[in-house]
């Protein structure tokens, strides 16, 4: 079974935000109204973190995107009481919009903060979302979402390849940020292949990743130069 | 004591009238969809066994696309054309939409709610699926079918999944 | 039988009043007509995808437009066109909803109230178009074809060809564009004797110097920059941004150096004078091919100073550092590590240009590419040469237009305070105003806000409101086309034909052609049909000039060329730059084609044609000044200002050059004047705090405000959304106890605005900074109301040499909100 994974190369990321562009376009992710934006809530499945580090005049700012990091123990799935969201046998932490209840729980589970919740529902034109990518639902009001790995997408080239009677290539699944990436910072691939270019970069000296220490073991790793 | 069980009665009055409420609800909602009906009194015993046509030589996407598509005027055309080839009226409304150069309205029968993914390809071309499973046998309808033949519901798909040991990870095909 | 969990809650909602739920999402974030949504919703669900090349803004990225019915979905890099390969910034992805947007303007308008009144009616496109043609007929009949003017914005190439075709053969001189990079390159044409934008080999330097040019975010082609800049690891690049606040780009870079506004000249010339004083310099390049570096001789037998010796006797590190604040030992080892590393690339942009000595600025900075040999070399800079369109014959004017081409251009100064340019926003108000050298009487707007970015705001203002008819080209109605008398509304760019070619500063030539992903949505058409269709309607000698029937035609009939020049490739997967280059070498001609029609359907297929294979330029087309050389005495700039002096009675008194060096603010003397110098910025000493607007990746020049997306994503890199804020030092925010988040107010001698404060540590002390984009009165439902303006409070101030907007000569106060 494959065991889908993404790489950012921070050492390339400018930090320029078409990852959480093209993730809002691609997902469909409702923009919701000024207030509640700035009162946080504001829906990013991929969230830019901004570090300053250091004082001025030697001061660095650090950006580092951040999607669901799938986790190969996920935290928030123990928690949910209707199995909205899974660890499924690809490695990608699901969440079933249609059994979510809202109580939130796995938002407060994920020491990540990948989980956003909408509190209003999105109130489109009316007749407007057959204009939106018509392969991932809209969402209503009630309901937990987050970063998907564009799940959706590996439905299509699944199905491409086996009408083509074929294995599925490297690169060949790739979510919306990692294709518009004008960096090429992002890697998306599967780590059970190890021809792949994530399976060589998540063995890379420079690879780290979030909070290893809570063994929650994400499936999203960062590479940065070593600066201690 | 007294104002606990009045809060208590309230509370079982409350209960009870919305469960009325959502029953009704219910029932309303179910009746205020009709039932489609075509523009067309469609023969598909006659398009088959006369005509000699497959599925897929009408439903041309059946094998590759997500939905099956309905056919254009364009595929219609091929056989009626200026001439009616039966003595049916129901021809003469086809031969009508070629004149006017007008894409007939068919109405969707077998609706997979948004939240679905569905895919024609995956069920009939990886699967290789004979239609006729969903869709039952139309060399029999000699009339459009307003009800589908195997409902869309989600036991229904998970029995099938299960019988033929296909995954029933939600992932697959909840989106 | 269908429920949906939304009704069912709502319902549960209702009968226990706990749960109330309603919708507090955003209206209206599309405006999809009827006619799609019946396709989207009745369709197969068949995908496609198409290329095109995205206009949002200068960058020229290809992309890729996937539709299900044909109806837009998603929009993503196009990875074989060489541009962008693949890579998207915000604004492009974001695309779709500016074709949806519902505040577009979907046919041709009349004002029928007053300016802002917001009361418009529609009119028919033939009416529209009549109207505009009587009344410039009616001008032609009285000689008066001149007292036309064109203001356009960031439109080049092909359909800058065809606006200039257009007033040409019309007969008027005054075709301008206002931008943002306007005025830019007036120190490269004192130079090099041209203005064309330099291409930088950032891929090939070692070590990059950046002068405040935010390349990541405001430069021309932000993603071709970043996938160049991705490539710096394993390049082993060193990226050092000298910049008074740290924008994304002195983020991404290796050193920050912190600079005081106004001062990246002295900082520039206190290297120069390391490099020249520890002879780093490539001496066999000064010798060779620079004018003015050594002290000289002039044919008349005076002695002149040089380049050299003026750096020497004025620039020392300790007074560099004195002026820009930047430590001498900094300077120091930046310059020692510049002249150590070759190739080593000096860029200028931005802040080192916005300011009353942004010319000599840039001058001071582009003369260390100079000192450092970098021209036309590997991993230094070079200019790119025009795709070989195929030309029009030339336009035949009639007597009216000759006579009223032959009219001063309107724009010009009358009082010569921009003396190197034809075009500043500043002249051009004041003389519509003051109705010199000649009334305006119509003009066209083309694009871009003028009225947001400038800084002239209410002199603009009352300049519109004196022009007998404005037509705007506008798709949506903003803070200037509410002075519009007729909107006659262009398509948005995925509905229509065009062409984006060698966009500036990108290292090879290219040509993207835009056709239409979608039919228009609404009763627009593309303005350079308009344009044609006004010529036929005057027909003669106007209509003739454009005999080609529609704008389409004309980007074919001027690819044609390009097809037979059998110069470079369409853009596609195999071809990449080595091969094209080896293949080359060999004699062979890439970019084979049966036929025109052949090559002319890869093209649309592909997204564009390119040709990454520079032909060695000889030196005299790379300077094409009068002495063929690099200046850094610069001779049409002792020209411009002799002339000056002539024009105020000559040199006879020494009092008249004096009366015009200080208008033009050169407080230098003698040959002083002429080579790269620092010039004081007249800044306003009473008050303590400098005030710098910049620019954000999402919406650099405040067009993509009723992006309710952009909007959002305004401040990500500041956790802010929908509104502005003020980027402040903690140490300066201490001494007037504003802690983060505190609402300020930031007060200039013009005016002042409210808002939030972010402390932060990457802004020089005494600095303080406002985003530029938001602070719309105007401009749509998501634009309008939200953040402020910093422009609308700078002072109303130029470099009098470029006649470019001083945006950080700016002086403030700031304190809390009470």
């Amino acid at each position: 079974m494959p065991k889908w994974a993404m790489v950012f190369d921070l050492d390339k990321c400018t930090g320029c935000g078409a990852c959480m562009a093209a993730c809002k376009m691609e997902n469909n992710v409702a923009i919701v109204d000024p207030e509640e934006a700035q009162a946080g809530r504001a829906l990013f499945w991929m969230d830019m973190i901004n570090a300053h580090e250091g004082e001025y005049p030697t001061v660095a700012i650090k950006r580092m995107p951040k999607p669901c990091f799938h986790c190969d123990n996920p935290p928030c799935t123990k928690v949910c009481p209707v199995r909205a969201t899974y660890l499924n046998e690809d490695g990608l932490v699901a969440q079933i919009y249609h059994r979510c209840i809202g109580c939130r729980y796995c938002m407060a589970a994920c020491p990540f903060t990948a989980k956003v919740f909408n509190w209003w529902d999105p109130r489109w034109l009316e007749g407007a979302t057959t204009c939106f990518n018509p392969d991932v639902s809209l969402r209503m009001a009630g309901v937990v979402e987050k970063c998907s790995f564009c799940a959706h997408r590996l439905h299509h080239v699944n199905e491409v390849a086996r009408v083509d009677d074929r294995a599925l290539q490297d690169g060949e699944f790739m979510p919306a940020c990692a294709e518009n990436c004008p960096a090429d910072a992002i890697y998306f691939g599967d780590l059970e292949n190890k021809d792949s270019q994530v399976y060589k970069l998540s063995r890379s000296y420079r690879v780290s990743r979030v909070m290893e220490d809570l063994g929650v073991e994400p499936k999203v790793y960062y590479l940065a130069r070593r600066t201690a | 004591m007294a104002r606990i069980a009045r809060a208590g009665i309230r509370f079982v009055i409350l209960s009870v009238a919305g469960i009325v409420l959502v029953a009704v609800f219910i029932v309303v909602k179910s009746y205020s969809r009709a039932r489609p009906s075509q523009p067309i009194e469609y023969n598909h015993k006659v398009h088959i066994e006369n005509a000699g046509l497959n599925c897929l030589d009408c439903h041309v996407h059946a094998g590759d696309n997500v939905a099956a598509t309905f056919p254009s005027l364009e595929v219609c055309r091929n056989c009626h054309n200026a001439e009616p080839v039966s003595k049916s009226a129901e021809e003469l409304k086809v031969l009508k939409y070629v004149a006017e150069q007008k894409e007939i309205p068919w109405n969707q029968v077998y609706q997979v709610p948004d939240h679905v993914y569905f895919s024609h390809r995956r069920h009939v071309t990886v699967g290789k699926l004979e239609c006729s499973v969903c869709h039952g046998d139309m060399k029999q309808q000699t009339a459009p079918v307003s009800v589908p033949y195997l409902a869309v519901t989600m036991d229904n798909c998970i029995k099938c999944h299960r019988e033929r040991k296909i995954t029933n990870d939600c992932l697959a095909c909840h989106r | 039988m269908e429920i949906k969990r939304r009704d069912f809650l709502r319902l549960f909602g209702g009968i226990s009043g706990a749960l109330v739920l309603h919708g507090c999402g955003l209206d209206d974030v599309f405006d999809v007509p009827a006619s799609l949504l019946e396709k989207a919703k009745n369709g197969s669900g068949l995908e496609s995808w198409s290329n095109t090349i995205c206009s949002l803004c200068p960058g020229g990225c290809g992309i890729q437009v996937r539709s299900i019915d044909g109806v837009p979905v998603y929009i993503r890099g196009n990875r074989v066109y060489p541009v962008n390969q693949g890579g998207m910034c915000p604004l492009g992805l974001n695309a779709l909803h500016a074709l949806y947007n519902p505040d577009r303007v979907k046919a041709p308008m009349r004002r029928s109230g007053d300016v802002g009144s917001g009361k418009w009616e529609s009119v028919s496109w033939d009416d529209a178009l009549r109207t505009v043609s009587e009344k410039l007929s009616g001008l032609r009949k009285e000689g008066k074809p001149h007292q036309v003017g064109f203001l356009g914005y960031e439109e080049r190439g092909l359909m800058r060809d065809h606006i200039s075709r257009f007033m040409r053969a019309y007969g008027s001189p005054n075709y301008y564009q206002f931008s943002l990079t306007q005025n830019d390159t007036v120190a490269y044409q004192l130079l090099q004797g041209h203005a064309q934008v330099p291409a930088p080999d950032l891929l090939n330097a070692r070590l990059i110097v950046s002068f405040g040019a935010n390349f990541l975010e405001a430069g021309y082609s932000p993603v071709y920059y970043t996938k160049l800049y991705s490539h710096h690891q394993e390049r082993q690049t060193k990226y050092v941004q000298i910049e008074s606040r740290m924008s994304l780009t002195g983020a991404n870079a290796d050193q920050w150096i912190p600079v005081r506004p106004g001062t990246y000249g002295a900082l520039a010339l206190g290297i120069a004078y390391v490099v020249i004083r520890e002879e780093l310099y490539d001496k066999e390049f000064v010798r060779d091919h620079t004018k003015g570096f050594e002290d000289w001789i002039d044919r008349g037998g005076k002695k002149h100073a040089g380049f050299k010796s003026f750096v020497l006797g004025n620039y020392y590190p300790e007074r560099a550092s004195e002026i820009s604040g930047v430590p001498s030992a900094t300077i120091l080892e930046l310059a020692r590590q510049l002249g150590n590393t070759r190739p080593s690339l000096i860029l200028g942009d931005g802040g080192a240009i916005a300011n009353t000595n942004g010319t000599f600025a840039l001058m001071a900075v582009h003369s260390l590419n100079a000192l450092l040999g970098n021209f036309e070399r590997e991993g230094g800079i070079y200019f790119i040469n025009e795709p070989p369109f195929q030309k029009h014959p030339d336009v035949l004017e009639d007597a009216i237009a000759k006579a009223g081409n032959h009219q001063t251009p309107f724009a010009q100064s009358e009082d010569d305070s921009f003396p190197l340019t034809n075009f500043s926003i500043e002249s051009f108000a004041k003389n519509v105003v003051a109705g010199r050298p000649y009334p305006l009487s119509v003009l066209f707007i083309y694009g871009g806000n003028p009225l947001f970015q400038t800084i002239n705001h209410n002199d603009l203002a009352n300049a519109l409101e004196k022009i007998d008819l404005i037509v705007s080209f506008d798709s949506a109605i903003n803070e200037t086309s509410e002075y519009a008398h007729l909107i006659l509304p262009d398509h948005m760019f995925l509905e229509k034909w065009g062409e984006v070619s060698n966009v500036p500063s990108v290292g090879f030539a290219h040509v993207g052609v835009q056709h239409p992903v979608v039919q228009p949505l609404h009763q627009t058409r593309h303005t350079g049909d308009v344009l044609i269709e006004i010529a036929r309607h005057m027909g003669g000698a106007v209509g003739a000039a454009f005999p080609l029937n529609s704008y389409e035609e004309e980007i074919k009939f001027r690819m044609k060329g390009v097809y037979l020049s059998g110069e470079g490739a369409v853009a596609s997967q195999g071809v990449r730059q080595l091969w094209l280059e080896y293949l080359q070498q060999r004699g062979w001609q890439i970019g084979r084609y049966a036929s025109f029609e052949e090559f002319w359907d890869r093209l649309l297929e592909n997204g564009g044609w390119w040709n990454p294979i520079r032909k060695k330029r000889n030196w005299a087309s790379v300077f094409r000044t009068s002495s063929g050389k690099f200046e850094f005495y610069s001779q049409s700039l002792k020209a411009s200002v002799d002339r000056l002096v002539d024009n105020s009675g000559g040199r006879q008194s020494l009092h008249n050059e004096d009366l015009v060096l200080n208008k033009l603010n050169i407080s230098a003397r003698g040959d002083g004047v002429f080579v790269p110098h620092h010039e004081r910025v007249p800044y306003e000493d009473d008050l303590p705090l400098y005030l710098i607007p910049f620019h954000v990746l999402p919406n650099r020049d405040g067009q993509a405000s009723n992006l309710p997306l952009m909007q959002e994503m305004f401040g990500y890199s500041a956790n802010r959304y929908w509104s502005s804020w003020v980027e402040i030092h903690p140490e300066t925010a201490s001494e007037y106890d504003i802690a983060d988040q505190a609402w300020v107010w930031v007060e200039t001698s013009v005016g002042r605005v409210k808002v939030q404060a972010k402390l932060s540590h990457a802004i020089m002390p005494n600095v303080i900074a406002i985003p530029f984009g938001l602070g719309h009165t105007s401009s749509g439902r998501y634009a309008k109301g939200h953040g402020v303006n910093p422009h609308w409070i700078l002072r109303n101030i130029y470099d009098p040499i470029s006649g470019k907007p001083a945006l950080e000569a700016t002086k403030a106060g700031i304190s809390l909100v009470i």
